[in-house]
């Protein structure tokens, strides 16, 4: 018997279409099926889902932004993982000099964090368009 | 605590303080509303009277465990302090009975109910509402002239004076004990402790006073809500907290609560206190406003951590990125 690939059936599901799956009873069966608060909170729950499926998508290009980061404001043996917290304890000891350089990086790890959390937050259309140039440039 | 069980103890708790006042005999139509991560809000009625009871779902305990409470005051207090505006031309409900977290209600107390439109996803766009948003800044302005008036002798001893550099000091402590995950948070305090205007004489602050707070009907503003941040600051911070991007909204281009502008805010302000407040002061505490905004966001994360809340304070959590891109936003502005 051959195999016919061009017919294989796809059995597995991704991370990402477990949560549109999810999101989609939330929104289409559990929402209209509650009422108050739980109503409310299902609501809540159908966007939490969102924000888990655009972290997986973003987050390498967060990780890729902090690591230059990294090697440009903290020590060498800061580790990684760590680099948000490294730099903002920095901060906090004022062992960060605030150039334009620096300043890019926040911006240009906001338009991110943000793509994440609430990527329709109004300030967010301002800033891409404020910050655009300024971030190809870079 | 389900509905049943809360309406059974208010049957039992109300008449002694509603008798002679409110006729009725026991509670009818209790329903929560939805919204509010630190409280819970009711709508019951009394008879043919409709009544609101905010209530704390846990106990202030857990709250206060947490570095520098920014979580407001006790409900206790925040009826006292209601009662105190009442005594102004501010509208505030007026309250009916109060509970400490002794009471089998638990924390809470119970105030009349002010008609009028309080989601501003409605009173905002609503053509209905066109004439009340064109006098409301001015009103806002008149409002936060009037609660600085209060005698702040007369506040409960929890809302005492304090400096700034106290609060930039608490803010900091908060930013630690949260462990120092934002580096904009960071920066934002840092910068608004290099652009720290000198120390003011304290007023009364609402402290809370913003758009999704008001009460709106045909004639503009109905009712000033919920003022469990009150406490002592300069006027100026109250201005700017209605101001700062989170709260309008999306009307970016409405700097007051995206329903005005700044002239008719100031000059509303100006008209009764009699002195003007400056932009540039105002917008110093727009900046403030979005870093206690993300200190707000930071404190559900920890409470929800704690156990103490459902998935939308954890969610709420993710919006300090909201206030971090306004921050950044914010001080460029100023910065230009």
């Amino acid at each position: 018997m051959t195999r016919d690939t061009d017919a294989t059936i796809r059995s597995d599901v991704s991370s990402a279409e477990l949560l549109a799956a999810v999101t989609q009873f939330l929104k289409e069966r559990a929402v209209p099926a509650l009422t108050g608060r739980d109503q409310f909170n299902a609501r809540v729950a159908a966007n939490v889902l969102g924000i888990i499926d655009r972290e997986q998508a973003i987050a390498p290009r967060l990780a890729e932004l902090d690591d230059a980061a990294a090697s440009k404001w903290l020590p060498t043996d800061s580790s990684p993982s760590h680099t948000a917290v490294d730099i903002a304890r920095a901060l906090a000891n004022r062992k960060i000099t605030i150039d334009d350089d620096f300043i890019q990086y926040l911006k240009a790890r906001q338009l991110l964090v943000t793509a994440i959390n609430n990527p329709r937050y109004p300030s967010r259309t301002i800033a891409e368009e404020r910050w655009r140039g300024a971030l190809e440039d870079d | 605590m389900s509905p049943e069980e809360l309406k059974a103890l208010l049957d039992s708790a109300l008449p002694d303080h509603l008798r002679g006042t409110i006729s009725g005999d026991h509670v009818s139509q209790l329903t929560r509303l939805s919204g509010g991560a630190n409280n819970e809000t009711w709508q019951l009625q009394w008879g043919d009277t409709p009544l609101i009871l905010r209530r704390r779902p846990f106990s202030s305990n857990a709250v206060a465990e947490l570095e520098g409470n920014i979580l407001g005051l006790s409900l206790v207090d925040e009826a006292a302090v209601i009662r105190l505006a009442s005594s102004t031309d501010v509208p505030v409900p007026k309250v009916h009975a109060v509970f400490d977290s002794t009471h089998p209600v638990g924390e809470a107390f119970l105030m009349g109910f002010i008609p009028g439109e309080s989601i501003p996803q409605r009173w905002l766009v609503d053509e209905a509402f066109s004439g009340a948003r064109h006098h409301l800044a001015y009103q806002c302005g008149e409002a936060l002239a009037r609660i600085h008036t209060i005698d702040c002798t007369q506040l409960p001893k929890t809302i005492g004076p304090t400096s700034l550099d106290r609060r930039f000091e608490a803010a900091q402590q908060r930013l630690h004990a949260f462990g120092d995950i934002s580096p904009v948070m960071q920066f934002g305090l840092n910068w608004l402790i290099d652009h720290a205007p000198s120390d003011a004489p304290g007023v009364l602050l609402h402290g809370d006073f913003r758009t999704g707070n008001l009460l709106i009907d045909q004639q503009g503003l109905a009712g000033v809500l919920d003022w469990e941040l009150t406490h002592q600051g300069p006027a100026e911070e109250d201005l700017g907290y209605l101001c700062t991007h989170v709260w309008r909204f999306g009307q970016l281009d409405k700097p007051v609560g995206g329903f005005g502008h700044y002239s008719d805010l100031i000059a509303g302000y100006e008209s009764i206190a009699g002195w003007t407040p400056q932009l540039s002061a105002i917008r110093y505490w727009e900046i403030f406003a979005a870093l206690s905004w993300g200190l707000v966001c930071q404190t559900m994360g920890a409470l929800w951590h704690r156990g103490q809340g459902d998935v939308e304070r954890a969610a709420v959590a993710r919006r300090r990125s909201e206030a971090e891109l306004d921050i950044l936003l914010l001080i460029e502005e100023w910065d230009a």
